[in-house]
């Protein structure tokens, strides 16, 4: 217990160190203020990111995660999101994929961001359809997640990473 | 006036090295009702090649073609019906692929599907540096450019990446022209 604690202390510590990126948290308030809701709440996230961060699953260092479920298109501000999302996101961040769906029913706006941070990269991935919304941004490090695409089929078997 | 030509034509070579995706383009934006837009710049490229680190003959012959590219560039659209689009929004495009160094390799039309293809190649010396396809089907329109050296044997490999469309070419005789046209 002695030992325990101050580990989890030190994880914790660790994990807060890694600070959610403020174009993360302006694209999530875009899309809060285009269907007038908040995302929604994922009980014991914070933990998750702590096992992320020792662990690295397939690289990953760092995620954060906002969803919006249930969104109503007739409460919509009517704002150009994909447009707020970019200002968003600014000149710093790639677009390197963008998907634009107006078909009925499966209306869908996806953005694939990529920004390198030293050995890491940094990918945001913003996904609004209809009635749902994503974003994600994932702190990987390349070394490992290189490891890991060369050889998907013997590292899921692997603990090291 | 002599002074504008002597500019125009120095900047000539340059114009031709670089192909730009014309507004009218991005004007199709709003009348799509699918829009896919891929940007791998070199940086990007770079960055991609990194993670094909596999040992298997097939992602080893495509990072030996990606290190050789500057940007893969993919746009587009799918239109609701037909005629949402036309041949002049196309124009601008195909007129900087008529400048110099470039040239018609491949050319499809279909008078019975209107689906047409072209694919056009610009060389430098010996070899291609730059590739550019455009597809336009009555309800669908890609471009795929690829800038930087290609080698023909290897642009298949590339079909299926990077948002590229599979590619069914066949490597057939250098440096000959093809144009076809379908019933």
């Amino acid at each position: 217990m002695r030992i325990l604690r101050p580990t989890l202390v030190a994880v914790f510590c660790c994990v807060a160190a890694q600070a959610t990126d403020r174009e993360f948290q302006d694209i999530v308030h875009a899309i809060s203020e285009e269907f007038h809701t908040k995302p929604t709440h994922i009980p014991f996230f914070g933990l998750v990111n702590a096992v992320t961060f020792v662990a690295r699953p397939a690289g990953t260092r760092h995620i954060d995660l906002a969803v919006f479920e249930d969104l109503d298109s007739n409460r919509r501000a009517g704002r150009d999101l994909p447009k707020a999302i970019r200002e968003a996101v600014g000149n710093g961040w790639k677009p390197f994929v963008q998907v634009f769906s107006k078909r009925k029913g499966s209306e869908e706006t996806t953005f694939l961001f990529m920004r390198v941070q030293g050995k890491n990269t940094k990918l945001l991935i913003t996904a609004v359809e209809r009635d749902q919304a994503t974003v994600v941004q994932l702190l990987l490090d390349s070394e490992a997640l290189e490891r890991w695409m060369a050889n998907p089929g013997s590292m899921a078997g692997r603990h090291e990473w | 006036m002599k002074i504008a030509l002597i500019a125009l034509l120095g900047i000539a070579p340059l114009l031709a090295q670089e192909i730009k995706l014309p507004a009218s383009l991005e004007r199709l934006s709003a009348k799509a009702v699918e829009q896919v837009d891929v940007t791998l710049d070199a940086s990007m490229l770079q960055l991609a090649s990194r993670f094909l680190s596999g040992k298997d003959a097939d992602t080893v012959k495509v990072r030996k073609l990606v290190s050789g590219l500057k940007g893969i560039y993919v746009r587009s659209f799918e239109f609701e019906k037909a005629g949402e689009y036309s041949e002049s929004d196309i124009e601008p495009l195909r007129a900087q692929l008529r400048g110099p160094g470039w040239s018609r390799i491949v050319g499809v039309r279909s008078h019975k599907t209107g689906d047409n293809a072209d694919v056009f190649i610009r060389s430098d010396g010996n070899q291609i540096s730059g590739l550019t396809i455009i597809s336009a089907e009555p309800k669908e329109l890609t471009i795929v450019h690829i800038d930087g050296v290609i080698d023909p044997d290897q642009l298949s490999d590339l079909g299926g990446q990077f948002g590229i469309p599979k590619l069914d070419v066949k490597p057939g005789k250098k440096g000959s022209t093809a144009g076809k046209e379908e019933e």
